[in-house]
């Protein structure tokens, strides 16, 4: 009896332990593996944070976000993270992707004006009416891929 | 005549002479990383979209950043970090508006190295704290890498670590800033 009891507590201890060492190492979201929580145009996504960043935010940041939008340009200045930025009807607001390094060769052979369909993690809109400097405003995925 | 025209052609000259001795540096694609060691855990991240921008003329320098866009190693610590110590959704952005103070000493013209005190208040969660640091700048054919760093206590900055948790999360935490300015206007 004592046995049982014994194995039965070493049992539970063990898939304590399991979940614990599972959770701790969970993987990032596979972008290209997930659905898109949302299907949106770059001029729309554009506008909705543009009007109210804060419900923006609750709506879209964190999610996975299915993006079309005509090409401005690519950004490889980063190699880190390359970034193509996507146009808005706003000539001060754009929708910048970033892209993991081994994306890059889809990137590459992107034409500017060409249309985009991408997904990606939406993560808020950077830039500060305050900093002057700084002139534009971004609305920013990360992780992104390029849907064929 | 001839006066007006030598008014006109002097106030010319002055505009194209200020316009092209001044300007301003930009990019959409900065580093920043931040480092917290520990006895117990070594915890770092990295965001490479970093907005900021400096003037050659005032010295001015700024960079606004998505908290959420900093990306850790670990999954499970990248959601702690922003739904339970910076609330990243309410305060979705760190912002530095400060200024180089030998901008004057930097010859943008001329490939070379050099240093100057940074200046500035740093936002982050609402709180903005005085930084002060030493940059270096490095011109490389009309590019300007940035480099900077400094250490940042969380608590000044309203961020709520949990007693549990607290051993894990250095007082004194790394930040390092690293970017590449092209010229804009």
């Amino acid at each position: 009896m004592k046995k049982i009891a014994l194995l039965s507590i070493s049992f539970v201890i063990l898939c304590v332990l399991l979940f614990v060492y599972r959770m701790f190492n969970k993987p990032h979201t596979n972008v290209k593996e997930s659905q898109a929580a949302k299907l949106i145009s770059a001029k729309q996504l554009f506008d909705y944070f543009d009007r109210n960043e804060d419900s923006a935010m609750v709506e879209f940041s964190d999610q996975i976000i299915q993006i079309n939008g005509t090409l401005l340009s690519k950004d490889l200045s980063n190699e880190l993270e390359p970034q193509i930025i996507l146009k808005t009807n706003d000539t001060e607001g754009f929708i910048r992707c970033g892209f993991k390094p081994s994306e890059l060769q889809n990137i590459e052979i992107l034409k500017d004006s060409s249309t985009v369909n991408l997904k990606g993690i939406c993560k808020g809109m950077n830039g500060d009416d305050e900093l002057t400097l700084l002139e534009d405003k971004d609305v920013i995925l990360s992780s992104s891929i390029i849907i064929e | 005549m001839k006066r007006k025209t030598l008014i006109l052609t002097t106030i010319l000259g002055l505009f194209a002479f200020t316009n092209h001795s001044g300007g301003i540096y930009k990019t959409n694609t900065g580093n920043i990383s931040f480092y917290s060691h520990t006895p117990v855990e070594d915890i770092s991240a990295e965001n490479h979209k970093v907005k900021t921008a400096f003037s050659t003329e005032s010295g001015q320098l700024q960079f606004s950043c998505l908290i959420k866009d900093f990306e850790f190693k670990k999954a499970l610590m990248q959601e702690h970090f922003n739904e339970n110590y910076m609330e990243s959704t309410t305060y979705p952005k760190a912002t530095f508006n400060g200024k180089i103070e030998s901008i004057s000493s930097i010859d943008f013209s001329k490939d070379g190295t050099y240093s100057s005190k940074v200046n500035g208040k740093l936002t982050i969660k609402n709180v903005t704290q005085d930084v002060a640091t030493t940059g270096t700048f490095v011109v490389t054919n009309g590019v300007v890498n940035a480099k900077a760093t400094f250490n940042l206590n969380p608590y000044d900055y309203n961020v709520k670590i949990p007693k549990m948790v607290a051993p894990k999360i250095s007082e004194s935490i790394k930040i390092t800033i690293n970017s590449d300015y092209t010229h804009r206007h």
